[in-house]
């Protein structure tokens, strides 16, 4: 039944909601609506900087536990409201914004460590727990998360594994969606479910993939057990200068197949001369290389002769440890203010991912492509997650800001092509819609044409789930 | 509204940053996205650029408590306090202070306290009487310790009587500005509180400065002020450290395992961490928190309670649950505020909080 929202029922929903959450975790504020509308998504910062207000949410609600949630989407089903999950705003992809209004749901109350478990090397944790807060706990009992995204203090539990993020030291110890072992979702008729008790199974498909990275749209992961590490008694790093990344990619390979370092980041030629020389001090032209290996100290020592070995076949030259401690020292700063690109440059990072034999074309096609349409635009890129099949690349496009249009729904436009081109190039190399930031509004368009007929998977689902489509509507293509 | 220059920058800098959204003590607390600096910082440059009212914003900005976590995280530099500060002055200046706010800034103008008190109590007035004569040293109290947390202020006396300290306590304290700083930042008002508490510190050789609060304007807000003192000022906890160093101040173990809670104003202003600890060390030992020294989380305080109490318990409870995931079930304090706010909710958290006087007490 369609139906126009007036004063009168607006009231009535929100006394509900109030009586679902608690009056004090239910707001019509100017101040919460403006802050949950604006994430880290360039579009929604831009138009903010040009003074024009983001869609807002009409209601924005904080549940407790998977039990208010479950009350609150059981209400958003009856008057068919959107519901648009909010972790920590820190997305770059615009998956968080409430496009189309209705109530926005954070999920920072849910910030409750249940148990610290070191015999089953986890942490039980709300999922509105910032990573970091889990990484503390972790580092109390002398355990790591080992999950170093960028985002690590300005990113909830929930966050990564709505997107399935990434940290630096994925190459060791895995993506967000392996470090989960059992979950807790609400689903969007407001059941609420538990996933499998542990997630390498033969039990049916895994439950847990099928929401991880599922952006809100098919219901609201509440509780999560995230893996532990013990810390590694040895963390050494190495820096390396390739004469080009073709070489750098082959010793890559071959290392792969005898062990796994945590870190490994190649840097294109561009990005060499710029941002490693501005943090980490190299002056040399070529690709460099950071790798750091970790564990066990007589299995670093080991790990260290190979990788010295197989990189020295390829022509690498050995800078020693201090660029990569150095790096690892400042891994964060590159994201700050005034280290970061930052408004009035129109900026994006592109990360798609393909096999060796694919991803070194995947890049220069994508550069060739952005550089030749959009001169404006400067191209540089890093790799800095690897598996034993390939690699992903983090290519990023910068437009200065004198080359930006001033009016937000052209400067809009410019932004929508050069992601449009890059992406599409991505896929027509054999790349994907996105490797680790997900797709949100920004990319949703491009999902069908990376999934063809495959979609419908994602849209019966869908279907099944939210027959109403009240969950983040318009994100991921769904 | 018309922002300085140097503000401006900063608000343009962390309204799109979100790195330090895991150390806002009031936002871990709330789980509020708001109480974040780059949500302060947002809903400032969207005023900048007329976009909302200032009106809109004014309470997020008075539910900062200005502990310069955010600008101890940042790696660059920005300084959301900074704003934070410069914003509540400018809601001053066009009457757009929120109602439950400007009350608070009345007193202060009216009695040198947020909290409208003219009187202290019946004890704490005999203990101040015994110590009216004219010393070299002299004893500040401040006003939260001696309008809202009498035994604190009776027992800091105490603690200088039992090391034969001679000292004077004012029976009229002036007020430091520290709380007029905080409402409405660096206004004509404040300043001239600040210049005649430092009339009235300069009479004196040594000024112990019992409040961390008061300690921070004296030592450090005075200088950006323009306000001279010539006195000199020192920390309570500093002060009672060197009386420990030259055993003057009897020590004994009590055999208690302690956590210390670092006032953001000791461990992050005046960088001052370790007098504290080793007055805690010479009674009890000591644990550490996690978030200790300059990362201290803070605890909460007498005047924010005024206007957004359950907040400030909230805030209590997570620094108690700091302490308890060490295994910590006593907190030290150094400061009235946190001693008061922690203690609120002390019961009910099954926890036991005892400032330094009480552990150098017995």
């Amino acid at each position: 039944m369609q139906y126009q929202m007036n004063e009168f029922l607006f009231a009535m929903i929100l006394t509900e909601l109030e009586d679902a959450v608690g009056k004090e975790n239910c707001s019509t504020r100017a101040i919460d609506k403006v802050t949950h509308s604006v994430d880290y998504y360039w579009l929604s910062r831009m138009w903010a900087d040009r003074g024009c207000r983001m869609p807002e949410a009409d209601i924005v609600v904080c549940p407790n536990d998977a039990e208010e949630v479950s009350k609150v989407l059981k209400i958003a089903n009856y008057y068919k409201l959107p519901v648009t999950t909010w972790g920590a705003g820190g997305g770059t992809q615009g998956g968080a914004i409430p496009v189309a209004g209705g109530i926005l749901l954070d999920t920072k109350r849910m910030n409750k460590i249940y148990e610290v478990n070191t015999d089953g090397m986890y942490i039980e944790c709300g999922t509105g727990a910032i990573y970091k807060h889990i990484e503390w706990a972790a580092n109390e009992v002398g355990k790591a998360t080992m999950h170093y995204p960028s985002s690590l203090t300005c990113s909830t539990v929930g966050g990564f594994l709505a997107h399935r993020g990434i940290g630096v030291v994925s190459t060791k110890y895995g993506k967000i969606d392996d470090m989960v072992l059992q979950m807790e979702v609400v689903l969007p008729n407001g059941d609420i479910i538990n996933t499998s008790p542990a997630p390498k199974h033969a039990a049916g498909p895994d439950l847990n993939q099928i929401f991880i990275g599922s952006e809100g749209t098919l219901g609201i992961i509440t509780k999560a057990q995230i893996r532990i590490f013990d810390q590694p008694e040895e963390r050494r790093f190495r820096g390396f200068l390739f004469q080009d990344m073709t070489g750098a990619f082959k010793a890559s390979r071959e290392l792969l197949q005898k062990f796994k370092p945590s870190v490994m980041r190649l840097y294109d030629e561009a990005e060499t001369v710029s941002l490693i020389k501005k943090i980490v001090g190299v002056e040399r032209k070529g690709a460099f290389m950071n790798v750091a290996y970790e564990g066990a100290k007589e299995m670093v020592e080991v790990e260290e002769k190979i990788l010295l070995d197989t990189f020295k076949k390829y022509g690498a030259e050995d800078l020693g440890s201090e660029y990569g401690e150095k790096w690892w020292k400042e891994k964060i700063t590159f994201f700050y203010p005034g280290h970061m690109m930052d408004i009035p440059q129109c900026f994006g990072t592109m990360d798609t991912i393909a096999p060796y034999g694919k991803i070194e074309e995947i890049y220069w096609a994508m550069k060739e492509a952005i550089e030749t349409n959009f001169p404006q635009a400067k191209f540089i890129a890093h790799f800095s997650h690897w598996y034993e099949w390939g690699a992903m690349v983090y290519d990023r496009f910068i437009v200065d800001g004198k080359d930006v249009p001033k009016d937000p729904v052209e400067a809009l436009r410019l932004h929508q092509a050069i992601w449009t081109c890059g992406v599409r190039t991505a896929l027509a190399h054999g790349g994907v819609v996105n490797d680790h930031h997900g797709v949100g509004i920004k990319l949703g368009r491009l999902m069908k044409e990376q999934y063809g007929p495959a979609m419908q998977v994602f849209e019966g689902l869908k279907k099944t789930l939210d027959p109403n489509g009240i969950m983040n509507p318009f994100k991921l293509g769904l | 509204m018309i922002m300085s220059e140097k503000s401006k920058q900063h608000v343009d800098s962390c309204r799109f940053c979100w790195m330090c959204h895991h150390i806002c003590p009031i936002g871990n607390a709330t789980g509020q996205e708001r109480n974040t600096a780059r949500a302060r910082a947002l809903g400032i440059s969207l005023v900048n650029r007329e976009a909302i009212d200032l009106s809109e914003i004014m309470d997020n900005i008075y539910e900062c408590c200005t502990c310069g976590a955010c600008v101890h995280d940042c790696v660059t530099g920005w300084d959301p306090v900074m704003f934070t500060k410069e914003t509540r002055l400018k809601a001053a200046l066009e009457d757009k202070t929120p109602d439950y706010i400007k009350p608070l800034i009345a007193n202060c103008l009216a009695t040198g306290n947020a909290y409208g008190k003219t009187e202290i109590c019946d004890r704490l007035a005999q203990s101040v009487k015994a110590h009216a004569d004219k010393k070299d040293i002299l004893l500040f109290l401040g006003a939260d310790a001696r309008f809202m947390a009498c035994e604190q202020a009776l027992k800091a006396i105490k603690v200088l009587e039992k090391a034969g300290v001679e000292f004077t306590v004012l029976e009229k304290e002036p007020a430091s500005g520290v709380q007029l700083d905080f409402l409405i930042g660096a206004a004509n008002e404040t300043k001239a509180q600040m210049e005649e508490c430092a009339e009235v510190l300069n009479k004196y050789k040594t000024v112990v400065l019992y409040d961390p609060n008061d300690a921070k304007a004296v030592k450090q807000l005075y200088k950006e002020y323009g306000v001279e003192v010539a006195a000199n000022a020192v920390t309570y906890t500093s002060f009672l450290a060197d009386l420990i160093k030259e055993g003057k101040l009897e020590t004994k173990q009590s055999g208690r395992t302690v956590v210390f809670q670092d006032p953001y104003q000791l461990s992050r202003d005046l960088e001052e961490t370790e007098e504290a600890r080793e007055i805690v060390k010479a009674y009890a030992k000591l644990d550490e928190m996690l978030l200790n020294r300059a990362e201290t989380v803070w605890a909460g305080n007498i005047l924010m309670a005024q206007y957004m109490p359950e907040v400030i318990k909230l805030v209590a409870k997570r620094r108690i649950f700091n302490a308890k995931s060490v295994g910590a079930n006593t907190i030290v304090t150094a400061s009235v505020a946190e001693y008061v706010s922690l203690k609120a909710v002390a019961e009910e958290e099954n926890s036991e909080i005892i400032s330094i006087e009480d552990l150098i007490l017995g």
